[in-house]
């Protein structure tokens, strides 16, 4: 396996796009989650008057 | 220019897709479908929130399961020429970090069930990702030809879930639905591993048709396909479901049992192999998928109308 140091220009960029890749599937994760906590809470409490 | 050059570079780090591809997104259309079904006909009105909620956990859930399946099965995974490619096999995720994920995964989709629906849709579900990991892929798998028979109750979960989801119990018909996904899975199954039985071969994992032979594995196909016929009829005479889904079962079935007799009748030598390269196999294969589909579909039909 090739060390970091001497790695090329474009496999820096290419190593870079690809975090970035995961990076934005773990944002839309992570939002999604907060988004489907929040609307499961507002049933809940709209619909049966209660969190739990 | 990028993705040409290093499309086969491990070193450089896992796309955002390999991780979506550890869920095996292929498999879980119908994973998705059964269980959204499940909740249809429930008799109970579910609000949509909780009942797209209920669906995405069957779904990560499903797919949790089978990133884990992934983590076991990545030995004979990399010796298979369809699997070799997969993320970890082919270097790009690690194993570990592929198991935790699958971990994560499967208790947040629990949890979240039980917060968005109840205690028994949770507990199945819990229950279906166990059954996939513990009995499917680590027990029976690699153990035994008849692996898809049992193992196939993984598959039969959804929509019992989906129904649990929506009533918070589980009555007849939810079971009659996981009887028939259960019955429907081998010769779903056993029609792929036909022409697919190479692979499992050098893999070293006794599917039918390596264990046994193709002869045996069409005749298991057809007796399969047999017995699927009338339990699909089954929610009609208990009185469950009515003339459009026995109208549907029926003419889906007379289809089924059509293509389960091409599979058996196919042109083969003495030792069974196929001499049309299997083409009744990946016939059948095909059609028991939109099988299941319009079957389920024609049991929400039959409810709605």
């Amino acid at each position: 396996m090739m060390k970091t140091e001497d790695w090329t220009p474009e496999m820096v960029a290419e190593f870079k796009r690809r975090r970035r890749g995961r990076n934005y599937l773990l944002l839309a994760a992570l939002g999604g989650f907060c988004l489907l906590i929040y609307a499961i809470a507002l049933v809940k409490l709209h619909e049966y008057g209660q969190m739990w | 220019m990028s993705d040409t050059v290093f499309a086969n570079s491990t070193e450089l780090g896992a796309e955002a897709s390999d991780w979506i591809a550890l869920l095996k997104p292929r498999v879980l259309t119908l994973v998705v479908f059964t269980g959204a079904i499940g909740l249809v006909i429930a008799p109970v009105h579910m609000n949509p929130i909780l009942a797209i909620t209920a669906i995405l956990c069957i779904t990560v859930a499903a797919g949790a399961a089978g990133a884990i399946n992934m983590w076991y099965d990545r030995d004979i995974d990399a010796i298979m020429k369809r699997t070799a490619t997969r993320p970890i096999p082919a270097g790009r995720i690690q194993p570990n970090a592929a198991l935790a994920y699958g971990i994560v995964l499967s208790v947040f989709s629990v949890l979240v069930m039980w917060l968005a629906a109840n205690f028994v849709a949770a507990t199945v579900l819990a229950i279906s990702i166990a059954f996939y990991v513990f009995v499917y892929t680590i027990w029976l798998k690699r153990r035994t030809p008849q692996n898809i028979v049992i193992g196939g109750a993984a598959g039969a979960f959804p929509p019992v879930i989906g129904w649990a989801a929506a009533t918070g119990s589980i009555s007849l018909l939810p079971i009659l639905l996981f009887l028939i996904v259960l019955v429907w899975t081998p010769p779903h199954f056993w029609s792929l591993s036909l022409y697919a039985s190479g692979d499992y071969e050098r893999a070293g994992v006794p599917m039918l048709p390596v264990v046994k032979g193709a002869r045996h594995t069409r005749w298991n196909v057809f007796i399969y396909t047999l017995a699927l016929v009338p339990l699909t009829l089954s929610p009609v005479f208990f009185g469950l479901a009515g003339w459009v889904y026995g109208v549907a079962a029926t003419a889906l079935g007379l289809g089924f049992i059509y293509y389960a007799w091409r599979v058996l009748s196919d042109s083969q030598d003495a030792r069974g192999v196929s001499l049309t390269k299997d083409a009744p196999a990946k016939l059948a294969f095909r059609y028991s998928i939109l099988y299941l589909f319009l079957l389920f579909g024609a049991c929400a039909l039959d409810r709605l109308i």
